[in-house]
């Protein structure tokens, strides 16, 4: 039996060193500090800070949310105080923190990812910066980017030409080839690949004959979800060499390590946080707990380890170093 | 006013006591001692329910006394029933007390409480201490039918005055709650909580007559706590909800949106842009 307080639970994004695979997804978990009473934010690998854009947003109208069967229909709509006001604000409040926060970055044009990326990437409090190319609630525009491998590379390198630190790309399921989409973010210079977005939905009020949201449609998560998530890891996976922050219904360690196995370096938790905020330290414990009974020492040996055609991300990471 | 959430926890509680109240109404009574320390009236918890679901449930704290909490409930859909399925002796984890509760310490002495179907779970709370203070309370309570009032004995006998309304006329004034309100002396505040339209209606009523009135309202919520922006309304930019909140996206409005679960439930109704 390994001691459990020997394990390598660490997660590699770029140059940023998680010492845990868990992370507190964008628009799920606030700044952090919201769910700081419920949890020990010091076992999180990292907080993914909610979206923010060049401009103010009032985001969409209510409602914005609709609990479904196994999952829930979302429609926010980007709601932030935009940049200015967020780095006047805010930002010097994530100091305190006790895990990395990475700051999300979302935008109407590639010109509107730059600026942000490289106004918010240049606070010290900011560890990575997350491209939030794949919103589905923002009329239109919001997934087009991460829909469209070139746009998805506009806008990447854009962002890159602004900031050393960390960029992962977050992508979305609601295209017809995911794989085709993450070389693209990584050829233009993503260290990192969040997998993925919500998939898009709706709901119909039949009493009332209309849209349940106020957005109309909005992007479906939780355990609805998940088998979709896994499979959109496991094919991105296969396709690029880079560390991937799975993510889409994960509620169990079981969950989780089903997309450790396909290939994701870390795991992103967002809706589960709402039916129990205790919920990434429970998955923590138990993906430890997993590692113990099998003997596992370092999280790295499970990372793709049932994807026959991974491409070993740790492989590359040993013939840089 | 403080956040709750400063002084909320997941908190693990057992079930007491369960009785179904009327037809789909659970009243659920839980051990939680360190919670009714902390309680105060127009507070809510999100239930935290056994098994898979995607989201808690969201709910007012009916009671809060000695060792025991309570929750009042309707079985509307998938989740509320999975919580009106637990038995006595079974645990329930929750996350409480959560929201800005009502504020019962105004210097007024003849209060209205309007209550709509569920929303008395949350009214009790602040009728025991205003009449703790000495207030003449008035209970404006509206519901489908008459089999619907639950708890309304339950009002008169902490003493307040009870004034009925249902659809079907089953019991008490027949039509809506609101137009009940309007047609009785006119209180010095007002305290409410209900569905959104009656919560409008209120709201129109006061301002007309220039009536201080708390409104607690409903939203669908995500986490509960602050976290999501799925719960929220809009309101005045200077609003005492809303003390630093930055500038909205429309040139020159000022109005934002403010999150139900954080800054309110509880708004004033003179501060809703709604």
């Amino acid at each position: 039996m390994v001691d459990s307080a020997k394990l390598d639970l660490s997660a590699r994004i770029g140059s940023l060193v998680l010492p845990y695979p868990t992370v507190g997804l964008s628009g799920c978990y606030g700044s952090g500090a919201e769910f700081a009473p419920y949890v020990d934010l010091a076992r999180l690998g990292a907080v993914v800070l909610k979206s923010v854009t060049r401009r103010p947003r009032m985001g969409n109208p209510t409602p914005r949310i609709v609990h479904t069967p196994a999952g829930m229909l979302n429609a926010i709509g980007l709601q932030n105080p935009g940049i200015d006001w967020y780095l006047q604000h805010d930002v010097a409040k994530f100091a305190q923190t006790p895990c990395a926060t990475i700051g999300s970055v979302a935008g109407f044009s590639v010109d509107d990812y730059a600026y942000v990326c490289e106004r918010l990437a240049a606070r010290n409090e900011i560890a990575a910066i997350e491209l939030n190319i794949s919103c589905p609630n923002v009329a239109h525009e919001g997934e087009t980017f991460a829909c469209d491998p070139d746009l998805t590379a506009r806008v990447v390198r854009a962002a890159r030409d602004t900031t050393d630190k960390p960029l992962i790309a977050k992508l979305s399921p609601n295209v017809s080839d995911i794989a085709t989409i993450a070389r693209s973010a990584v050829a233009a210079g993503a260290d990192a690949l969040a997998v993925v977005n919500t998939v898009r939905g709706m709901a119909i009020d039949i009493v009332q004959r209309k849209p349940r949201l106020g957005n109309v449609t909005g992007g479906l998560s939780g355990p609805a979800i998940r088998p979709i998530a896994v499979l959109a890891v496991y094919e991105v996976a296969r396709a690029v060499a880079v560390p991937i922050v799975g993510q889409g219904g994960i509620e169990t360690a079981s969950d989780a390590l089903e997309f450790i196995l396909a290939g994701a370096s870390a795991v992103g938790i967002g809706t589960a946080n709402f039916a129990d905020p205790r919920a990434p330290i429970t998955i923590l414990d138990g993906i430890i707990e997993y590692m113990v009974q099998r003997n596992v020492r370092s999280l790295r040996e499970l990372v793709g380890a049932a994807n026959t055609g991974f491409a070993n991300i740790n492989q590359v990471e040993g013939d840089e170093g | 006013m403080a956040l709750a959430s400063s002084i909320s926890a997941v908190v693990p509680t057992r079930i007491l006591d369960r009785s179904e109240v009327a037809h789909d109404v659970i009243l659920l009574g839980i051990e939680a001692p360190d919670l009714v320390k902390k309680v105060r009236p127009g507070h809510f918890a999100m239930a935290l329910l056994p098994g898979r679901q995607a989201a808690g449930v969201a709910l007012g704290i009916y009671e809060a006394h000695g060792s025991r909490c309570s929750l009042l409930f309707f079985l509307a859909g998938d989740r509320t029933r999975r919580l009106g399925a637990l038995r006595v002796g079974e645990r329930l984890d929750i996350v409480a007390p959560l929201g800005n509760g009502f504020d019962c310490e105004g210097a007024q002495r003849d209060i209205a409480i309007v209550a709509g179907g569920v929303g008395i779970a949350s009214v009790l709370l602040p009728a025991q201490r205003l009449l703790a203070r000495g207030a003449r309370v008035r209970l404006f309570y509206g519901a489908r039918t008459a089999e619907r009032l639950v708890e309304a004995e339950r009002f008169a006998a902490e003493g307040c005055e009870l004034l009925l309304a249902t659809d079907d006329g089953s019991r008490g004034y027949h039509g809506l709650v609101t137009d009940l309100l309007a047609r009785e002396e006119a209180p010095e505040r007002i305290l409410a909580c209900g569905p959104t339209p009656m919560l409008r209606a209120v709201s129109a009523y006061a301002q007309e007559r220039k009536i201080p009135a708390q409104l607690s309202l409903e939203e669908a919520f995500g986490c509960g706590v602050g976290g999501c922006w799925g719960c929220v309304v809009p309101i005045v930019r200077t609003s005492a909800q809303a003390p630093s909140f930055p500038p909205s996206e429309a040139d020159g409005s000022d109005v934002v949106h403010a999150r139900v679960c954080a800054e309110g439930p509880v708004f004033w109704a003179h501060e809703l842009r709604w």
